[in-house]
């Protein structure tokens, strides 16, 4: 109960400045298209030159737990995941912004990420040698059967049609194999200088994601704008309270998962809220309506996205290994002023570690009150003409995704991606499957080869791939959930059948 | 049944499907073997589902997707086409923060429903388009020190 | 608005007399971006962020820098972006790891070689070292061989990619050893190298001294020896390889410095090379180094250049058997 001690200094006025600071400037830049909860903390080290370490920490931390949480808005109101863990959002929480239910899909949304947030948190306070122990556990054969955990996934993200869900996911892997191979660095398919650095993630998120967006509002033309206006539904907040607890698998699902896949280094983060949101729609006896606008899928995909900010944390406090792109760039903000991540940093800076790890706590609290507070006035968005919006959002779209490397080509990428997947849209394909693959094939492929190369080393790649309780453990899952979306696929076929002959 | 979703299924699937060959083409013709192992195994499965996908399209059993409509079409045409000058030429051409207000203010006007003859709603789009961009130049620019192709405005 | 306060400075240091009177024209006259090959958070960009802190000094460059990350490929996709695509103006720098992008260009594939390149001044230098986990059996370097010798091709290690420092090291271990190593490139960088070698899935590994450093305060790896001709300061009490027998040099050792595409007209190099190592003497500057457990080695332009000759001997007979 150390931490109890140390909760104090938090509330000092000038450090509860910065923790405000920090919360409401995290939740603007995260909600920022094109910049990720990564370069939102990258771009406020230089602020903690300045502070005191402790002080320096507070900013970082404050800003880490509500960029994530930030990410959501874009995602909900603008259909722009501003970074890969808000993907899963975009699925149920856009669509109920549609229905003018943006203000209660906002609040669900940061509810969610506050009560997953404070149990990452509070993971990472109590159970910090454990969590240790189970994120070295997996190796580069595990690491590869989770990315093909990730794939399986594709059955429940598209409905329409499942060879067409696989095929929008193998073109994913296909374009996360474009540029130089990470390992032997030789080129693969560089058919234009833009893609001689591969594609970046983010500006492949914004362009698959917006831009199709941006086309169907052209699509409708000079329309009166009478005809379809969205009434923004107001949204108590006391309800919004009472749906989410109402919701309680969801929200159990989303945050255990969260946690512990959250936990693993390189992977977690990014693929955190699809797989709560996969696995709370097949555990949810409404199965058949996430993907329309369900409170279900908003709140796993939240409750995931922050349960694992602290967990995340685990591998730099502990063992100083950065797990995450994020963690990497606080370590940096740790060494700057002389701090050693791992037994150091517990033992000779208690005061810097505890009022850290104290203030994404706090942190969590202030991001879900002040989330609430603008709920209902960001929702409005959805009344903004769609002539302003179409602009609006093509403006974002290529000011987001040049920022992220100062790099027109990445802003070619977004574009040739977008207008791409628009028209692979209109015939059945959809963007959430193709960005899990473009997402998960490095991973697949990195972990594949390291693992086939410790294996030929050691003992045979069967022994190596196939063997051990976590790879066995990680396969029964894969093949239930390929058996499970076979089995709905089957169950969903006579359904339509039975339709099509009554039609 | 219209036969021209049918169509356009058998040339969006057929896309799809020389961009499959093409990239297992690829895979397995290109040194050294070792970086392409991976692609190999990828666009095996990507040609079979594709060439499949096809075949389902040919013999018109393509049930999603809507298809594109010409009405829909002769809409998108011209912001499409704008929005693509901006990004491939103008952004660079022009200045990066003169391109987008350009482009901005084109879209807004190609789209906004208010009649073009009253003068007031030529005031509106421009109060938004300053609006915009003076947000955008105030978070971009100032905040997040991002470097535009060119200098800053021109 | 930045414009116009960095157009007043400069007039104003015009007025004084103070600045630029070797420069080229009133050079720098806005805010000068520097290339990290490696993303935000990895060694090379955590350092070049704190050397290059005082840039906006007025006895320094009197404007800020600002570092721009373009990772991938083990660094080949910034470094290629700085020799094809960046503009030879001086507001364009870029950071060097050597012999990372040296020994990429012997090895082919892309669009750079040492000549693409002229060097300005070098900050640091990062010696790799050897880790085995806390719990390992091996003690020395002579266990590790000996391991290597009954299991030919069995010794498994990480290190951070091909063609970097760490696999030089690795190259020079077999052959100064004479036995048959497993080199396990990592696509996660020196952290997930170090990773692999904390959780035991590999029996060692290749790694900086300053990561190495921070893991062994930590109480997660031994350091069994340094490939570098002497030992480091921040680790006396590692022996270097050619004290335990092996003839190694210090060919792998990470130099990271700036330097800027060739073409940059030669006044503006000729101040960058003046000023630019000031800047890293700063004192501010090397406090927070040391804090951080980064080896600092400040070298001028004419050091850094007959460097980069050395390397590009070394390593073209190294990598010629390959």
């Amino acid at each position: 109960m150390e931490f109890v001690g140390y909760l104090g200094d938090v509330f000092l006025p000038f450090n509860f400045l910065l923790l405000l600071l920090g919360t409401i400037g995290g939740l603007i830049l995260g909600a920022t298209p094109g910049l990720s909860p990564t370069m939102a903390v990258a771009l406020l080290i230089p602020f903690t030159f300045q502070l005191a370490p402790a002080q320096g920490l507070i900013l970082l931390g404050a800003a880490y737990t509500s960029t994530v949480a930030g990410g959501a808005v874009s995602a909900i109101l603008l259909k722009i995941p501003g970074a890969p863990a808000n993907i899963a959002t975009t699925l149920d929480g856009h669509t109920m912004a549609q229905k003018g239910q943006g203000a209660k899909a906002l609040q669900l949304s940061f509810l969610a990420s506050a009560v997953g947030g404070i149990f990452g948190v509070l993971l990472l306070i109590f159970l910090t040698p454990v969590l240790a122990k189970w994120a070295l556990a997996f190796g580069p054969s595990h690491l590869f059967w989770l990315a093909i955990l990730g794939v399986t996934v594709i059955g429940t993200l598209d409905s329409s049609s499942v060879v067409k869900g696989l095929l929008s996911g193998c073109i994913g892997l296909w374009l996360a194999t474009i540029g130089f191979d990470d390992i032997m660095g030789a080129q693969r398919f560089i058919f234009h200088p833009a893609l001689g650095g591969g594609i970046n993630v983010i500006p492949a998120l914004i362009g698959l994601f917006a831009i199709p967006q941006v086309i169907t509002m052209f699509a409708k033309g000079r329309a009166s704008t009478a005809a379809e206006v969205i009434v923004v539904q107001k949204s108590p907040i006391k309800e919004a309270i009472a749906e989410v607890f109402k919701r309680k698998r969801a929200l159990a699902i989303g945050t255990g998962v969260g946690s512990i896949i959250g936990l693993i280094p390189g992977v977690g983060g990014q693929i955190a809220g699809l797989v709560a949101y996969d696995q709370s729609k097949k555990f949810s006896p409404e199965a058949e309506k996430f993907g329309t606008g369900h409170s279900e899928g908003v709140i796993a995909a939240e409750a995931a996205n922050n349960a694992m900010v602290g967990p995340s944390l685990v591998p730099l406090l502990t063992l100083s290994i950065p797990g995450s792109p994020t963690a990497a760039v606080l370590l940096g903000g740790l060494l700057i002023h002389g701090i050693f991540p791992g037994s150091d940093l517990f033992d000779n800076h208690p005061d810097v570690a505890w009022t850290f790890i104290n203030s994404m706590l706090i942190g969590q609290v202030l991001m879900c009150i002040f989330g609430l507070y603008v709920a209902g006035l960001a929702a409005s968005v959805a009344r903004v003409p769609h002539s302003v919006m179409a602009a609006v959002v093509l403006g974002l779209a290529v000011f987001g995704s040049y920022s992220v490397q100062n790099s027109m080509g990445d802003v070619y990428v977004m574009a040739t991606l977008g207008v791409g997947m628009y028209f692979l849209e209109r015939f059945g394909f959809s963007a959430a499957p193709l960005v899990l693959g473009l997402i998960l094939g490095p991973i697949a492929e990195a972990n594949f080869i390291q693992g086939s190369m410790i294996a030929n080393a050691t003992s045979s790649i069967t022994s190596y791939f196939f063997t051990g309780p976590l790879n066995l453990t990680l396969i029964a899952i894969v093949v239930a959930s390929v058996g499970y979306s076979f089995w709905m696929e089957l169950r969903s076929r006579r359904y339509t059948s039975k339709e099509e002959i009554m039609g | 049944m219209n036969d021209l979703p049918r169509n356009q299924h058998i040339i969006a699937s057929g896309v799809v499907a020389a961009v499959g060959i093409w990239v297992t083409y690829v895979s397995y013709t290109q040194e050294p073997a070792a970086a392409f192992l991976f692609p190999r195994m990828i666009s095996t499965v990507f040609v079979v589902l594709a060439l499949w996908t096809f075949g389902k399209a040919v013999m018109g059993r393509s049930k999603v997707g809507a298809g594109l409509s010409a009405a829909a079409m002769k809409n998108i045409a011209p912001g499409l086409i704008v929005a693509l000058i901006y990004i491939f030429w103008a952004a660079r051409g022009l200045g990066f923060y003169t391109a987008s207000t350009i482009t901005f203010f084109i879209l807004l006007s190609l789209y906004d429903p208010a009649p073009h003859a009253e003068l007031r709603s030529w005031i509106k789009r421009i109060i938004i388009t300053a609006g915009f961009l003076a947000v955008m130049y105030a978070l971009f620019a100032g905040l997040l020190n991002v470097y535009t192709p060119r200098e800053i405005f021109f | 608005m930045k414009k116009w306060i960095a157009g007043a400075a400069t007039a104003l240091m015009t007025l004084t007399g103070a600045a630029f009177a070797e420069g080229h024209g009133d050079y720098p006259d806005r805010p000068i971006m520097l290339m990290v090959s490696y993303g935000a958070g990895g060694a090379t960009d955590f350092q070049a962020r704190i050397v290059t802190m005082t840039a906006g000094n007025e006895d320094a460059l009197g404007v800020p820098i600002a570092i721009i990350n373009k990772p991938g490929a083990g660094g080949r996709v910034g470094w290629n972006w700085l020799a094809s695509q960046a503009e030879a103006d001086g507001y364009t720098l870029g950071a060097y790891n050597i012999p990372h992008f040296i020994a990429q260009s012997i090895e082919g594939g892309v669009s750079y070689t040492a000549d693409s390149f002229e060097p300005i001044a070098n900050w640091g230098a990062d010696p790799a070292v050897f880790v085995v986990a806390a719990d390992s059996p091996f003690n020395s370097m002579q266990d590790v061989v000996d391991y290597a010798k009954e299991n030919p091709g069995g010794l498994t290690f990480s290190g951070a990619g091909l063609f970097v420092g760490h696999h030089i090291a690795a190259l020079q271990l077999e052959k100064a050893a004479g036995v048959k190593l497993a080199y396990i490139p990592s696509n996660a960088g020196g952290a997930g190298a170090m990773k692999s070698v904390i959780a035991g899935e590999v029996l060692g590994g290749v790694n900086n001294l300053s990561d190495a450093f921070r893991a062994r305060e930590a109480g997660n790896v031994k350091v069994l020896g340094v490939f570098d001709l002497e030992r480091n300061s921040f680790m006396e009490d590692v022996p270097t390889m050619a004290e335990q027998g092996f003839d190694i040099d210090n060919a792998s050792v990470n130099f990271r410095g700036v330097m800027v595409p060739k073409g940059t007209p030669q006044p503006v190099i000729d101040h960058l090379a003046a000023v630019v190592p000031t800047m890293f003497e700063n004192s501010s500057v090397q406090g927070k180094m040391s804090a951080g457990g980064s080896p600092m080695h400040v070298m001028t332009r004419e050091e850094v250049q007959e460097m980069w000759t050395a390397r590009q001997a070394t390593l073209q007979e190294l990598l010629a058997g390959l």
